[in-house]
């Protein structure tokens, strides 16, 4: 059995939210990218866990292969923390833009999924962090004409009678819900499936000899025509938010409560 | 001459009965590209129309309504949703279909624009057509810290979905439009979920995306005994108890209950959020809340620019005063 797991490099995330709170976020001369050039590249949160929901799929006995593929302009870095983490094969598709459009990214992962060999499953993050976007995955689903399991906090396997099929605790609005589907199928991690392993100094090391495949849009026999972007960045802004917070007055914090709750039945905010 | 292609606003209840949340705002934003363009809005329903449906798409100036109701639309089903939605689109062949986003939406909308070859784009907060007719649209990234503008153009679809707290709904200028209501049939018997459903998810009471008042804390409180102080203000001030996501990474919680981008998308009366610093991850749950109070003891905390009221403090003294407070 095959799994491959989609791993996209984003800015940490955490880092730019630390610029945004201190107000310090900025665009570029370009328009479009974040100036600050002390953000990490990392792997994505949600693609990190994609990538344990693989491991502990293997580790609960699963006879299978685990592959990561990436796009993107110089992907080997998070390839070789996947290989670190027990990846068996690693793919690096490359993709010159900067920040490639959606369905040109799900048009090469399905073309490289399909001309490798295919997978009984493919994981994927929720969403990248950095465009929050979470399309990447319905695309290749419906490119390669498989179900979809989305905000999965559970993946276990199950074969009977040369069946494979998969048992998925989904995170949903109203609780959990537990659904089953039959492989192939593509299944986005949530942040529920809990803490990633980290790679021991070992793996780290022998993972450096790793060397990623190398795919390019040329070697999947990809014509312009479809990868013609649909949906283009033009310019990236740091919006402002306008406050207008009345900070209560008060000495203790009995008074400050007191005021508090005094101003909001004043305006009509609670009875 | 060929007629314009349509703007197409697609909703559904999410809670049988219900009016769907976010249809107003979607038919707002539709409205105005189909003005800028010169092109019809359809507001077209899966399932039952709203009671009030008829009033609504006159209001929002929608130029027709159209309605697809099958048993097979009764209860949510992607794969089903979709086929239906597939169908109407190869048939009307419209050039932007706009959804209010929601977890339901976000599993659908991305699926049909891969189906129809459509482009499409997510946590939508605008779009403007430029004098050419091309549209530009605007979405958040990093969760709200920064927003894109994108070039729509090269594909003759595009499908869109709203985000929940990107705009504010205004009626049609030039008073409400007579629509027509269609009812359009679609062949949905074959179909069916390729998901099997083996445990349904059971809500544990009511949910914060309906609650008026919500009280959520945050790291500020320090640990998870001090997570009681939260529930007691909730239930004092007859709401419901949220948190911020390191609450549920670190088990204080469960997952039901965190707010924002990747957790529930709430739009109470009132959001009281104690200990929370004000990440764009956490607001992008709450601050389509009409008033906002923040308690946090750092004054600079980024939750402040969102607030209406704020008390800089210790929230852990600052609360068991308030529980007293609100029950006075
Ligand atoms: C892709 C992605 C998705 C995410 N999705 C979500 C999401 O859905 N929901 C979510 O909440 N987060 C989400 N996050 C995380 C988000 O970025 C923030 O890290 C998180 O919201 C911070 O939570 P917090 O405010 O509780 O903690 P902190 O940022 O640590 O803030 C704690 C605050 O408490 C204040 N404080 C400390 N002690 C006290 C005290 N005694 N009294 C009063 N105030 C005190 C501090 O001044 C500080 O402002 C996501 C992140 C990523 C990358
Ligand atoms: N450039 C990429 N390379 C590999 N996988 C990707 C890439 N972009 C997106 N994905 C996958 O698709 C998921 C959702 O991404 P997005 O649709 O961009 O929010 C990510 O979590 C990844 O699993």
């Amino acid at each position: 059995m095959r799994i491959v797991v989609c791993v996209k490099e984003v800015l940490d995330p955490d880092a730019v939210n630390n610029y945004a709170l201190a107000g310090r976020l900025e665009i570029g001369e370009d328009g479009k990218s974040l100036t600050q050039t002390t953000i990490p590249r990392l792997m994505n949160g949600f693609d990190e866990q994609a990538l344990e929901a693989a491991l502990r799929l293997r580790d609960a006995g699963a006879e299978c292969r685990i592959g990561v593929v990436s796009v993107g302009s110089d992907p080997a870095t998070i390839l070789k923390h996947a290989a670190a983490l027990g990846a068996d094969e690693i793919a690096a598709v490359m993709m010159e833009e900067p920040s490639p459009d959606y369905h040109v990214v799900a048009t090469l992962l399905s073309s490289y999924l399909s001309t490798s060999g295919g997978a009984d499953i493919i994981l994927c993050g929720r969403q990248a962090s950095d465009d929050d976007q979470g399309v990447v995955p319905a695309l290749i689903c419906e490119a390669l004409g498989i179900p979809l399991v989305t905000n999965a906090r559970a993946v276990e396997l199950m074969q009977a009678a040369g069946e494979t099929a998969l048992r998925i605790t989904r995170v949903t609005p109203d609780g959990d819900e537990v659904v089953e589907v039959s492989c192939p199928a593509v299944v986005t991690v949530s942040n529920e499936l809990g803490e990633p392993r980290y790679p021991t100094a070992a793996k780290k090391i022998a993972a450096r000899r790793m060397k990623p495949e190398i795919v390019t849009a040329e070697s999947l026999s990809l014509s312009a025509e479809k990868l013609r972007p649909r949906v283009v960045a033009l310019r990236q802004f740091v919006p402002t938010v306008s406050g207008n917070c009345e900070f209560v007055d008060g000495e203790t914090p009995a008074e400050l409560a007191s005021a508090l709750i005094a101003r909001l039945r004043q305006e009509s905010v609670i009875s | 001459m060929t007629e314009a292609k349509p703007v197409v606003v697609c909703t559904w209840s999410e809670s049988q009965g219900e009016f769907p949340v976010g249809a107003e705002e979607a038919l707002t934003l539709g409205r105005k590209v189909a003005n800028a363009l010169g092109t019809r809005l359809h507001w077209l329903v899966l399932g039952t129309l709203p009671e009030t449906g008829m009033e609504t798409a006159g209001r929002f100036g929608a130029d027709g309504v159209d309605q697809i109701e099958d048993a097979a639309l009764e209860a949510f089903s992607a794969d089903v949703y979709l086929n239906a939605l597939a169908g109407y689109c190869r048939q009307e062949s419209p050039m932007l279909v706009v959804f209010s986003q929601s977890v339901e939406t976000r599993l659908v909308a991305p699926r049909l624009a891969g189906r129809l070859e459509a482009g499409v784009l997510m946590n939508g907060v605008d779009i403007v057509a430029g004098d050419d007719g091309g549209l530009q649209a605007t979405a958040s990234a990093y969760g709200g810290d920064t927003q894109v503008v994108y070039e729509l153009s090269g594909a003759a679809c595009y499908v869109f979905a709203l985000a929940a707290n990107a705009l504010q709904a205004e009626p049609a200028e030039g008073g409400p439009t007579q629509p027509g209501c269609r009812s359009i049939s679609s062949d949905l018997g074959g179909v069916e979920d390729r998901i099997r459903v083996v445990e349904e998810a059971r809500t544990e009471g009511p949910r914060l995306e309906d609650a008026d008042v919500i009280v959520s804390g945050g790291r500020g409180l320090g640990g998870p005994e001090n997570y009681g102080l939260i529930e007691r203000l909730a239930e004092a001030l007859g709401g419901l108890a949220g948190a911020s996501r390191p609450l549920v990474d670190e088990g204080w919680v469960d997952s039901s209950q965190q707010v924002g981008l990747t957790g529930k998308i709430t739009r109470p009366a009132l959001y009281l959020a104690a200990g929370i610093s004000g990440a764009s991850q956490h607001m992008a749950g709450c601050s389509a809340a009409k008033t906002i109070v923040a308690i946090n003891k750092d004054p600079d905390a980024a939750i402040f620019r969102y607030a209406r009221f704020g008390i800089v403090g210790d929230c852990l003294e600052i609360l068991p005063e308030l529980i007293q407070a609100a029950k006075q």
